[in-house]
C-alpha cells in the first residue's frame, strides 16, 4: 500500500517549500554582468591611455552619438536570440526604411513629419514579413528566411534609389542625430528609455516570461498555452520597428542616405547581444548585460576612432570581440567564475 | 576461472558531476547466452551499456574480454573488439542508404586506391539482410524504413562487424507483437551462431521468451544474477523495485455526473475518422488501443494542438471550435502530454516557474507578473499533488521521473477547469510512484473533474476507467463499461480488423 | 504491471508510402529545376535572340564557373549543418594578397600563384573550422565574426589601394582568360574540381563521413567518426576553394579591391538552397548544386539582356531565394497531405 503511506506522509514536503536560495555576495558578484563591467572599465582605461581626448565628460557624452543608433536593435535582437532564432536582415531593414523615408520626402513631396512615421512603419512591416514567413513556414529556419529578406530588402532599396544619395532634409530632422536635451544627447536619453522599457518587458512581464519559456522549450510552451506564433511575430515586428528607429538616427546623423547604409549592422548588433550574455542557444539573457555590451563595443570603436585607427580595423576588433564573447563562456574558466 | 566468460565486468563505477550513475556493479556474460539486464528507469542500465561500448570510460572497475583485461577508449575500439550495441532510440543516418548505415565505420575499400567498393557492400548488405529474413533494399534511404526495419538494419550492422557480443537496449519498445516475434527469432539465430547477447528490456515477456540469465540493477547498484527459471516473478519485482509492490488501484468513489463533453463524428484526414463519444462530470474515460491508433491525435485536436477537419465538439451542450491550446484552456480543458521532457516541462526551470507557466495571465495585472502570487500558487499546487522537493525554487531537472510527472499534473490544476486529458500519465514513472499518480487521478475525479486517460497499459486502463474507449487505426472500435470490460475484450477490439468505412 | 503492455502497432505501410513518395519528389525536384531553367532560357531567348548565341553561352558558363566552385564547398559545409558567411572575405583576402605578390614579382608562375591563393584560403578556412569544432561556436556566429576579420585584414593589407590590371602580368590575367584545349581555363578548373569532388564525396570514406556527421552527429560520434576532424576538413576545403576563387576572381576582373566580392556569400548560399541542399544538414547533391549555380548564372546574365536595370538584381535574387524555399516547402506539404488522404482509416 505504498501510495497510502506516501499520501499520509505529508511531512515529506518540507514546510520550507518557499525557501529561496540564500543570497550570497559570491553568487551576486559572479554574474556575467560584472565581468562586462570589468571589460568596460578596461576599455575605458585603454582608451584613456591611448588618447588624451577620450576621458572627459563631453567626449564620453558625445561619443555615444556615434554608436547608439544601431544599439536600439540590440534589445529586440536579444529577444529573438532568446527565442532561439536570429534575424540577419536588420541591416537591410535599416537601409530600406531610410531610403523610403528619404525618397518620400525628396521625390514624392511627403512632409518630413509623415516621412518619419513612414520610416518606422516600413521597418515594422519588414519585421512583420519576417515574422509571418517564419511562423507560416516552420520547416525553414529563421536564418534562411531572414537571409532571403536581407537580400530582398536591400535589393528594394537599390531599386528605389539606385546608386544615388538622398538628403537635404529639413533642419529640425538633424535633431535626432545631433540634438541635446538638457545637455544630454537626445539619442542617449531615448536609448536609456528604450532600454528600461525593454528591460521591464523582458524581465517583469508575462510576455517576457513567455519569451524565455519558448527559448527553453518551444513545444512545452505551446502545450502550456503560450501563443508561440503570436509572440514570435511581435518580437520580429519589434526588431523591424527598432531598425526603423535606427534608420532615423543614422539618416539624421549622416544628413543623407544611400542604399548601402547600415551594411553589416546585423553583425554589430548580434555581437553586442552575444557579448551581453544572450545565449546563442536560446533561453538566456539580460537587458542590463546587453546595455553594458553596447557601451563596451561602442566606446571601443569611438576610442579607436579618436586615435585615427581606420574603420577597417574596427571590423577586425568587432569580429574578434564577437568570437571572444561567445567563446569565453565555453572556455573553462577559473573556478570562481564558473556557474554551479 | 573467468575463461568461460566472454565478457566480465568487475566493480564498475561511473560518476557524472553530482551523480553516481553506476556504483560498483558486476556483470558476467557466457558465450552463446542471452542475458537479460533489468531494472527500473534510472537504474543505470543505459550508462552500463555505454561503459561496455567505450562511450563512457568508467571511473573505477575492470573489464575482461575473454579473460583479458581491456580498456576501451572509444566506441570504435569496442567495435574492433567485437562488441556492438543496438540502442533504444534507433541511432542511424536517415539521409543515407541502408548499405551505408550497415557499413558506416568499417566500409569496404579498395586496398590500393581506398575507393569505396559500393558493389561489394551492396551485395553483402543484401546477403546479410536476406539471411535475417528481410527483403529490405540496401539502396533504400534509411529514413524511409519503419522502426522495425531499422532495427533489423542495426542488427545487420552488428553482424557485418562480426560482433561476438551484441547489446540490445530495449529493442522491442516500439515494435508490434508480430515484429517482436521476428526480432526474437533473429536474436535466437544470432545466439545459435555463437554470439552472446545482452538484452535490456522493460518487458518481462521479452525476458521470459529469450533469456537464460537475468541480472538486476537498482539505483545504480548491482542486485544480483539469477537463472531465469530460478527466480519467481515476484522475487524479480522485489529485486527491481526494492520492496514488494502490490499495485492497488484506488477504490473508486467518483460519481458520474451530467454530460459535459460530446464529440460527434470528429475526423482528421489521414489520422482518425468518425470519432464520437461523450464524457461526463466526475468520470474517468479510458482511451486505449495500439500505439498509432490515433488516440493522441484525437486528444491533441480536442486541445487545439492540431485541428480537426470534420465533425463537431459540444462542451456543456454548446458547440465549440477549438483552434489553439490557449482557447481550449480557456474553455476548461487541459492536456498532460505524453512526453513530459519534450512537451511538458521546461527542465532547467524551477518547479514554481513550471507550474505557473500556463497561468501567467491569472498571476499578472495588465501584463505585469506578480512573483509573490506565482510562488504561492506554485506552493499550493505542489503540495496538492505532493511533489517531493525541498523548495519550489529547485530545478525540475533535479527531480525523479515520478515527481516531474507530479509537477506536470500540478500545471494542469492552475485554473478552474472541467476536463483533464492525460496522455500515458505513468509512462516512464517508477513502479513505486505510479500508485501515487493513480491516487491523484482518482482524487481529481472525485472532486468533479472529468478525465480522459490515454493508456497502453492494460491493468491501468482496467483499474482506473469508468468506461473504456478502444481505438484501432483511427477509428473507435468499442466503448465498454467498466463492469463489462475484460482484458481479452479490449485486446480484441484493439487488434481485430475493424469494419472499414470509406470516407471521402 | 508492465507485462501486460499492449503491443504497439506501427504505421509501417503508411510511412513507407509517404517517404518513398517524398524521395521520388526529390528526384523530381532536380528535374523540375532543370525544366525551370530550360523554360527560363527559352523565355529569355524569345525576348532577346542573342541570349543563346555561342558567345553568350560561353560567357555565361565562364561567369558561373567561380560561383559553382564555391557552391560545392558551401554544399559540404551545409551538409554538416554549418554555414560559412566568411567566404566572400576570404576571396577578397586571397585575391588581394596574390594580386599584390604578382604585381611585385611579375615573373611568378601562375600555378604557384594559384597554389598560394589556395593555401591562404585554407588557413582562413582552418580558423573557421577551429572555431566551430574545437571552440564550439555556432557556425553562423563564428563565420560572421571571421567575415569581418578577414575583410578588415584585406583592407589593412590593401592600404586603401586597388591593384589594377596594368599592375598585373599577362600570365596572371590569363589564368582566367586563357584557354586549355580550346576551353576557357575557368571552365576547365571548375570541371576538374567537380570531378574530384564527385569522387571524393561519393567514393571515399571521408566523403561519406561528411554526410554522416550532418545526418546524425550523435551516432556519427558513436560510430567512431571524428566529428571535429570532419568539421575542420569541410571548413578548410571551403576556405581552399574560396582562396582559389579569389585568385580566379582577381584574374578575371583584373582588379583587386578591399571590397572584392562583398556580399557574394549570399549568392553562393542561394545557389545551394536552390539546388536543394538542406540547411538542416545531411542532404545535398552535386547535380543539384550545379543546377542551382546555373540558374543564378542565367539570371545574372539574362537580366541585362532583358534591359532590366542592374539595380534590380539584388531584389530579384532575394525574391527568388524566398520563392524557391517557400515553393519547396509547399510542394512537400502537398505531397504529405496527399499521402494522408490516401491513407485508409
Amino acid at each position: 500500500m505504498e501510495h497510502k503511506t506516501e499520501l499520509d506522509n505529508q511531512g515529506y514536503i518540507q514546510r520550507s517549500l518557499l525557501d529561496k536560495k540564500e543570497f550570497t555576495f559570491k553568487g551576486f558578484f559572479l554574474q556575467w554582468e560584472w565581468m562586462l563591467v570589468i571589460i568596460l572599465i578596461a576599455v575605458m582605461i585603454i582608451n584613456a591611455t591611448l588618447s588624451p581626448y577620450f576621458l572627459n565628460y563631453p567626449s564620453l557624452r558625445d561619443g555615444t552619438m556615434t554608436f547608439l543608433d544601431k544599439a536600439f536593435i540590440v534589445f529586440p535582437m536579444a529577444m529573438i536570440m532568446i527565442l532561439r532564432d536570429i534575424d540577419i536582415s536588420v541591416g537591410s531593414t535599416v537601409a530600406l526604411s531610410s531610403v523610403v523615408m528619404a525618397t518620400m520626402y525628396n521625390s514624392l513631396g511627403v512632409p518630413m513629419e509623415l516621412a518619419v512615421v513612414i520610416c518606422l512603419v516600413v521597418g515594422a512591416l519588414c519585421g512583420l514579413i519576417n515574422g509571418l514567413l517564419i511562423i507560416k513556414f516552420k520547416e525553414l529556419s529563421a536564418v534562411i528566411i531572414t537571409l532571403g529578406t536581407m537580400i530582398l530588402y536591400r535589393g528594394i532599396a537599390y531599386v528605389i534609389l539606385e546608386d544615388q544619395a538622398s538628403g537635404n532634409f529639413p533642419e529640425w530632422f538633424g535633431f535626432f542625430g545631433w540634438g541635446y536635451v538638457y545637455g544630454t544627447p537626445f539619442v542617449l536619453i531615448l536609448f536609456i528609455c528604450v532600454a528600461i522599457v525593454f528591460g521591464v518587458i523582458l524581465h517583469k512581464s508575462t510576455f517576457g516570461r513567455e519569451i524565455f519559456a519558448i527559448g527553453k522549450n518551444p513545444t512545452a510552451s505551446r502545450f502550456s498555452g503560450v501563443k508561440v506564433d503570436r509572440i514570435k511575430v511581435i518580437v520580429f515586428v519589434l526588431a523591424g520597428l527598432m531598425a526603423g528607429v535606427t534608420a532615423l538616427f543614422l539618416t539624421s546623423r549622416m544628413g543623407s542616405t544611400r542604399p548601402n547604409v547600415a551594411n553589416m549592422y546585423e553583425l554589430d548588433v548580434i555581437a553586442m547581444a552575444a557579448l551581453g550574455g544572450v545565449s546563442t542557444a536560446g533561453g538566456k539573457g539580460k537587458i542590463i548585460g546587453t546595455v553594458i555590451a553596447v557601451f563596451i563595443i561602442g566606446y571601443l570603436q569611438y576610442g579607436l576612432g579618436l586615435i585615427n585607427i581606420p574603420a577597417q580595423t574596427l571590423l577586425i576588433v568587432v569580429g574578434a570581440l564577437l568570437i571572444f564573447a561567445v567563446a569565453l563562456p565555453k572556455v573553462r574558466l577559473p573556478k570562481i567564475f564558473r556557474k554551479k | 576461472m573467468s575463461e568461460e566468460y566472454v565478457l566480465e565486468l568487475k566493480g564498475i563505477t561511473k560518476e557524472f558531476p553530482g551523480v553516481k550513475a553506476l556504483d560498483n556493479v558486476h556483470f558476467r556474460l557466457k558465450k552463446g547466452e542471452i542475458h537479460a539486464l533489468m531494472g527500473e528507469n534510472g537504474a543505470g542500465k543505459s550508462t552500463f551499456i555505454k561503459v561496455i561500448t567505450g562511450v563512457h570510460p568508467p571511473n573505477a572497475g575492470e573489464l575482461f574480454l575473454n579473460g583479458k583485461n581491456v580498456q576501451f577508449t572509444s566506441p570504435l575500439d569496442a567495435q574492433k573488439n567485437g562488441i556492438a550495441a543496438i540502442y533504444q532510440h534507433v541511432t542511424n543516418y536517415p539521409d543515407l542508404s541502408v548499405t551505408e548505415n550497415i557499413f558506416m565505420g568499417h566500409e569496404k575499400v579498395h586496398k590500393g586506391t581506398k575507393r569505396l567498393l559500393w558493389k561489394e557492400m551492396h551485395a553483402e548488405a543484401r546477403a546479410i539482410l536476406q539471411d535475417l529474413g528481410s527483403s529490405i533494399d540496401p539502396k533504400e534511404e534509411m529514413g524511409s524504413l519503419s522502426v522495425a526495419q531499422q532495427q533489423i538494419v542495426e542488427i545487420a550492422k552488428a553482424i557485418s562487424t562480426n560482433a561476438k557480443i551484441i547489446i540490445m537496449d530495449e529493442p522491442t519498445a516500439a515494435l508490434t507483437a508480430r515484429e517482436s516475434e521476428e526480432l526474437y527469432k533473429i536474436t535466437e539465430r544470432l545466439r545459435d551462431q555463437g554470439a552472446s547477447i545482452i538484452f535490456i528490456s522493460h518487458r518481462f515477456e521479452d525476458m521470459y521468451r529469450l533469456a537464460s540469465q537475468v541480472t538486476v540493477f537498482r539505483d545504480s547498484k548491482y542486485i544480483g544474477t539469477w537463472g531465469v527459471n530460478d527466480i519467481s516473478h515476484e522475487q524479480l519485482i522485489v529485486a527491481m523495485v526494492g520492496r514488494e509492490i502490490t499495485q492497488v488501484f484506488p477504490t473508486k468513489t467518483n460519481k458520474k455526473g451530467e454530460k459535459i463533453l460530446e464529440v460527434k463524428e470528429l475526423g482528421k484526414i489521414g489520422y482518425y475518422a468518425d470519432i464520437s463519444f461523450t464524457l461526463h462530470k466526475g468520470e474517468i474515460l479510458g482511451l486505449t488501443g495500439l500505439v498509432g491508433a490515433g488516440r493522441t491525435e484525437v486528444c491533441q485536436s480536442l486541445f487545439g494542438i492540431t485541428t480537426y477537419d470534420r465533425g463537431e465538439v459540444f462542451l456543456k451542450g454548446k458547440k465549440v471550435k477549438i483552434r489553439d491550446p490557449k482557447e481550449s484552456m480557456n474553455l476548461g480543458i487541459r492536456y498532460l502530454p505524453e512526453d513530459r521532457q519534450l512537451q511538458g516541462l521546461v527542465l532547467d526551470w524551477s518547479i514554481g516557474r513550471n507550474i505557473a507557466l500556463p497561468a501567467l495571465k491569472e498571476l499578472s495585472r495588465k501584463g505585469w507578473l506578480s512573483e509573490k502570487k506565482e510562488a504561492s500558487l506554485a506552493k499550493r499546487l505542489a503540495e496538492k499533488v505532493n511533489v517531493k522537493a525541498n523548495s519550489i525554487f529547485d530545478l525540475v531537472s533535479s527531480l525523479s521521473g515520478g515527481n516531474q510527472q507530479k509537477v506536470s499534473v500540478a500545471k494542469l490544476l492552475t485554473a478552474d477547469l472541467d476536463i483533464i486529458i492525460l496522455d500515458e500519465p505513468t509512462k516512464g514513472v517508477d513502479v513505486g510512484a505510479k500508485s501515487a499518480i493513480y491516487e491523484i487521478i482518482h482524487d481529481l475525479a472525485v472532486q468533479g473533474y472529468s478525465i480522459i486517460m490515454i493508456s497502453s497499459e492494460m491493468p491501468e486502463i482496467l483499474g482506473m476507467s469508468d468506461r473504456i474507449v478502444v481505438m484501432r487505426e483511427g477509428r473507435i472500435t468499442k466503448i465498454i463499461e467498466q463492469k463489462d470490460a475484460t482484458q481479452e475484450g479490449i485486446l480484441e477490439a484493439a487488434m481485430s480488423e475493424s469494419k472499414k468505412v470509406e470516407i471521402g | 504491471m508492465p507485462e501486460n503492455i499492449i503491443p504497439n502497432a506501427t504505421q509501417v505501410d503508411a510511412q513507407i508510402v509517404k517517404t518513398s513518395k517524398l524521395a521520388s519528389l526529390y528526384k523530381f525536384r532536380e528535374l523540375g529545376l532543370l525544366a525551370f531553367i530550360i523554360i527560363l532560357a527559352i523565355a529569355v531567348q524569345l525576348r532577346n535572340s542573342s541570349f543563346l548565341s555561342g558567345e553568350n553561352i560561353n560567357d555565361m558558363i565562364t561567369n558561373t564557373a567561380i560561383l559553382s566552385i564555391l557552391a560545392l564547398g558551401m554544399m559540404i559545409v551545409l551538409i554538416t549543418r554549418g554555414i560559412d558567411l566568411s567566404i566572400a572575405s576570404v576571396i577578397a583576402l586571397s585575391g588581394m594578397i596574390t594580386a599584390q605578390i604578382v604585381s611585385a614579382n611579375q615573373n611568378l608562375n601562375p600555378i604557384l600563384v594559384i597554389l598560394l591563393g589556395i593555401v591562404i584560403g585554407m588557413v582562413a578556412g582552418f580558423i573557421n573550422g577551429f572555431l566551430v569544432s574545437k571552440v564550439g561556436l555556432l557556425p553562423i556566429i563564428a563565420t560572421l565574426a571571421t567575415m569581418n576579420i578577414f575583410r578588415g585584414i584585406t583592407y589593412k593589407i590593401s592600404g586603401g589601394e586597388w591593384v589594377s590590371s596594368y599592375q598585373m602580368p599577362e600570365s596572371f590575367v590569363s589564368i582566367a582568360t586563357g584557354k586549355t584545349f580550346g576551353i576557357n581555363n575557368l571552365i576547365v578548373i571548375a570541371i576538374v574540381i567537380y570531378l574530384i569532388f564527385f569522387y571524393f564525396i561519393n567514393h571515399t570514406r571521408t566523403g561519406r563521413q561528411i554526410y554522416a556527421v550532418g545526418s546524425n552527429p550523435e551516432s556519427a560520434r558513436v560510430s567512431g567518426i571524428k566529428e571535429n576532424r570532419i568539421l575542420m576538413l569541410v571548413y578548410t576545403i571551403m576556405g581552399g576553394l574560396a582562396g582559389l576563387s579569389g585568385v580566379l576572381w582577381v584574374s578575371k576582373f583584373a582588379s583587386a579591391q578591399g571590397d572584392t566580392a562583398s556580399g557574394y556569400e549570399m549568392t553562393v548560399i542561394a545557389a545551394c538552397i536552390l539546388g536543394g541542399v538542406s540547411i538542416a544538414g545531411g542532404a545535398g547533391k552535386i547535380s543539384g548544386v550545379i543546377l542551382g549555380a546555373i540558374l543564378i548564372g542565367i539570371l545574372n546574365n539574362a537580366l541585362p539582356l532583358l534591359n532590366v536595370s542592374p539595380f534590380w538584381q539584388n531584389a530579384i535574387q532575394g525574391a527568388i531565394i524566398l520563392f524557391a524555399v517557400i515553393m519547396n516547402t509547399l510542394v512537400k506539404r502537398g505531397v504529405d497531405r496527399n499521402n494522408l488522404m490516401r491513407r485508409k482509416i
